[in-house]
């Protein structure tokens, strides 16, 4: 077998065998899943609520009547006629309130008393008695059916939202740029996150082979490049089966779920198909480009490591990065005009977080966003080259001098390794 | 056959390693020696193209040594490591697949050498469980399995009691019978003489010694004389040449002469009447070459 492939497959093998892979892949489920918990029982309870009991105390029992419909919110109780054997029910708290209405020429004039646990119900009265009102009305009007519909109609009222282009009125969807926002915000987490899990989890891979000097059998064995490409297609591999399980997981809880009548009205409201397909789009170019930029840069960083114990000193430089790219991302949220916001957004490091914002808020062209994947894409290879040049002498270097130590002499290595090489061809 | 010819290297100001050259045939063993620091490290390095020497160049049967003869090296470095959390197995297979094998060569054969080795675990038993010897044996192991035609180990007894040092120099003479060349260092001097035909010291980068055991022992002149007779110590003091003289605590007198000549006139006069049990001269030990070697200033 081809030695990178034995090396990715050593990596992917002992990341997802491990229970922190395990730990890390659940965690969002059970948070996602213990969410969904809490909406589906809160629903079920507003489902399962009883019916606040109500009597009506009126000479014309059509109030009775409509209020007892189905669909109708209270539960009426039709043997209580009389306002003393109400209180006397309120009393033993067997009713929750009672209407009393009284009609004269035509206007209705209703009271409720209630033992406090009708106060939400009160516009639903009141828009119940309105129609009530409007009928008797119409009788003494003799007005049609349709002459009734027609009065009550309603205005339609639509919306359009316009921005400012190139000194021209462009109507936008309002659906797409919360779609849109939602997913550049969705990616700037996500990306963090990745960032975070693996970035460690391949400089921790890199400086525990260089600590317990598994490196030097590695390199006597491999090219460096075979290691390092290795562990690099390794730890995408696992972080594309997290993915992958993610997706299946989504998949089969949309099936499952979508029945759920809480589900129905999230749904109604978010458009999944369009999310996807913003996942789709240049979401997921910046996703790889960021994730590929920070894991390789951790490679790096983790072979100036000289022990296991300074893997996290040695990939502070990167959490701040992150970091900062990160909340850079989050104030383009808010203000994605801003200079900070545009400059951050064009700075290969950054790009992954901020961008994503200024597209969604449409504040950037389509050149604008090429410009930044093409150099995120020349960085990342740009990156990628310098990383492997040091990586070769990194990982002979061991000192206590810390990071800045440690390049130095791993500079002296290269440069004394690329001049006898040099000199090797000049002599033949 | 492995030879290097006039290696050089150095890291900005500082020369780690100076002119050293040797040559190591089919089935022969070297021992190179030389206090911490004197560049031992360096010159495995350079043999295993992990550094590219400034000067000089490293040929393996014929050829300079590229990537392409990775799968026939077995290396064993100074500080020892393996995946903690991986099994016996699993890590002697990955190393073994490193060097070319394919599992299939490899498995049937761990048993044998866990049992040559006498390693105290299952093979599906995670190193991290083992005691630190037999890590250590696990990781010669690795070294090994393979069947390499070239050995580098660097300090391979270090850390092993007598009995798993044994284990070791059988595993590493059984290597030599099937013609691999191999280049050890050590600090004991004892293991040194035991296995090595050849041998190179460093200091400082420098290559002091070089030869066989025999030669570089020779070199120094036979300035030891074990002797049993009639003669007290402060007789033989009186002879020319000797600088000491004591009696060790199992009777025999130790002498240090200044050259091999002086032994003549001692002999003559301990045998003057004939039969004595002991009168052996000997060139100093390997130890005592070393530190004598070490502890010369450097010019």
């Amino acid at each position: 077998m081809n030695k990178f492939w034995v090396i990715t497959k050593e990596v992917y093998k002992k990341n997802v065998k491990s229970i922190g892979f395990l730990i890390m892949v659940l965690s969002p489920l059970v948070v996602a899943g213990i969410a969904i918990a809490i909406g589906y029982f809160t629903s079920q309870d507003a489902e399962n609520a009883e019916a606040p009991t109500l009597a009506i105390i009126s000479e014309n029992p059509a109030v009775q009547e409509m209020l007892s419909q189905e669909g109708s919110p209270f539960d009426i109780q039709e043997d209580i006629t009389t306002q003393a054997a109400a209180e006397e029910a309120l009393l033993d708290e067997s009713l929750d309130g009672y209407l009393t209405i009284e009609e004269s020429a035509g206007s209705i004039q209703a009271e409720v008393t209630h033992n406090d646990s009708l106060s939400d119900y009160i516009p639903v009265l009141n828009e119940q008695l309105a129609t009530y009102q409007t009928m008797v009305r119409a009788n003494e009007l003799q007005l049609t059916q349709e002459q009734v519909l027609s009065l009550s109609e309603p205005v339609t009222v639509q919306e359009s939202i316009v921005n400012i282009k190139d000194g021209e009125l462009v109507t936008e969807e309002n659906n797409d740029t919360f779609v849109q926002e939602f997913g550049a915000y969705f990616v700037c987490i996500g990306i963090f996150i990745f960032i975070m899990t693996y970035a460690s989890i391949i400089a921790e891979e890199v400086a525990n082979e260089k600590g317990t000097r598994i490196m030097e059998v590695i390199l006597s064995s491999a090219t460096a490049g075979n290691h390092f490409f290795g562990k690099l297609a390794g730890v995408i591999l696992v972080i594309l089966t997290q993915l992958a399980f993610y997706v299946v997981v989504g998949v089969i809880g949309y099936f499952f779920a979508k029945d759920l009548s809480f589900i129905q009205t999230f749904l109604n409201e978010v458009d999944i198909w369009s999310i996807v397909q913003q996942l789709l789009g240049y979401t997921i170019i910046f996703f790889v480009t960021g994730v590929l930029m920070y894991v390789i840069l951790a490679a790096f960083f983790g072979s100036l490591a000289s022990k296991m114990e300074d893997v996290n000193k040695s990939v502070t430089p990167i959490v701040m990065i992150a970091l900062a790219g990160f909340y850079v991302g989050l104030y383009a949220f808010v203000s994605p005009e801003n200079i900070l916001a545009v400059v951050f957004s064009y700075i290969p490091l950054f790009t992954p977080f901020v961008m994503p914002f200024r597209i969604a808020s449409e504040t950037v062209g389509t050149l604008g966003v090429w410009i930044s994947i093409v150099g995120t894409v020349l960085f990342t290879i740009l990156l990628t080259a310098v990383s492997l040049a040091f990586y070769r002498a990194n990982v002979l270097i061991y000192s206590d001098s810390g990071i800045i130590g440690t390049m130095k002499r791993s500079w002296s290595v290269m440069q004394s390794n690329r001049k006898a090489k040099k000199a090797k061809k000049a002599n033949g | 056959m492995l030879e290097a010819r006039n290696l050089r290297k150095t890291f900005g100001d500082m020369t780690a390693v100076d002119n050293i050259s040797f040559k190591i045939e089919k089935g022969e063993i070297m021992g190179l020696i030389g206090q911490n620091g004197a560049g031992k490290t360096t010159t495995f390095r350079m043999i295993l193209d992990l550094l590219t020497p400034d000067k000089g160049e490293v040929l393996w049967k014929g050829e300079a040594f590229t990537n392409r003869l990775f799968n026939q090296v077995g290396y064993l470095p100074e500080e020892r490591g393996l995946y903690p959390k991986v099994s016996i197995e699993d890590q002697i297979l990955y190393f073994a697949q490193l060097r070319g094998k394919s599992k299939k060569e490899i498995k049937p054969l761990i048993d044998n050498w866990l049992e040559k080795f006498d390693v105290k675990g299952k093979k599906g038993d995670k190193v991290k469980t083992l005691s630190k010897g037999n890590q250590q044996k696990v990781q010669l192991i690795t070294t090994l399995i393979h069947q390499p035609e070239l050995i580098i180990l660097d300090e391979p007894f270090s850390g092993l009691d007598p009995v798993n040092a044994d284990l070791l120099e059988e595993g590493i003479k059984e290597a030599q019978r099937n013609g691999a060349s191999i280049i050890f260092s050590s600090h004991n001097m004892n293991n040194v003489e035991e296995l090595c035909d050849s041998l190179i010291m460093l200091r400082n980068g420098q290559q002091i010694l070089e030869g066989s055991i025999k030669e570089i022992r020779e070199q120094f002149g036979r300035t030891k004389l074990f002797l049993e007779s009639p003669l007290s110590t402060e007789a033989l003091l009186q002879f020319p040449g000797v600088q000491q003289a004591r009696v060790n605590k199992d009777g025999v007198t130790e002498v240090t002469l200044s050259q091999t000549e002086d032994g003549k006139a001692i002999f003559e006069a301990a045998t003057k009447d004939g039969y004595i049990p002991t009168f052996s001269q000997q060139p100093p030990t390997l130890e005592e070459i070393f530190k004598r070697m070490a502890g010369e200033k450097h010019e």
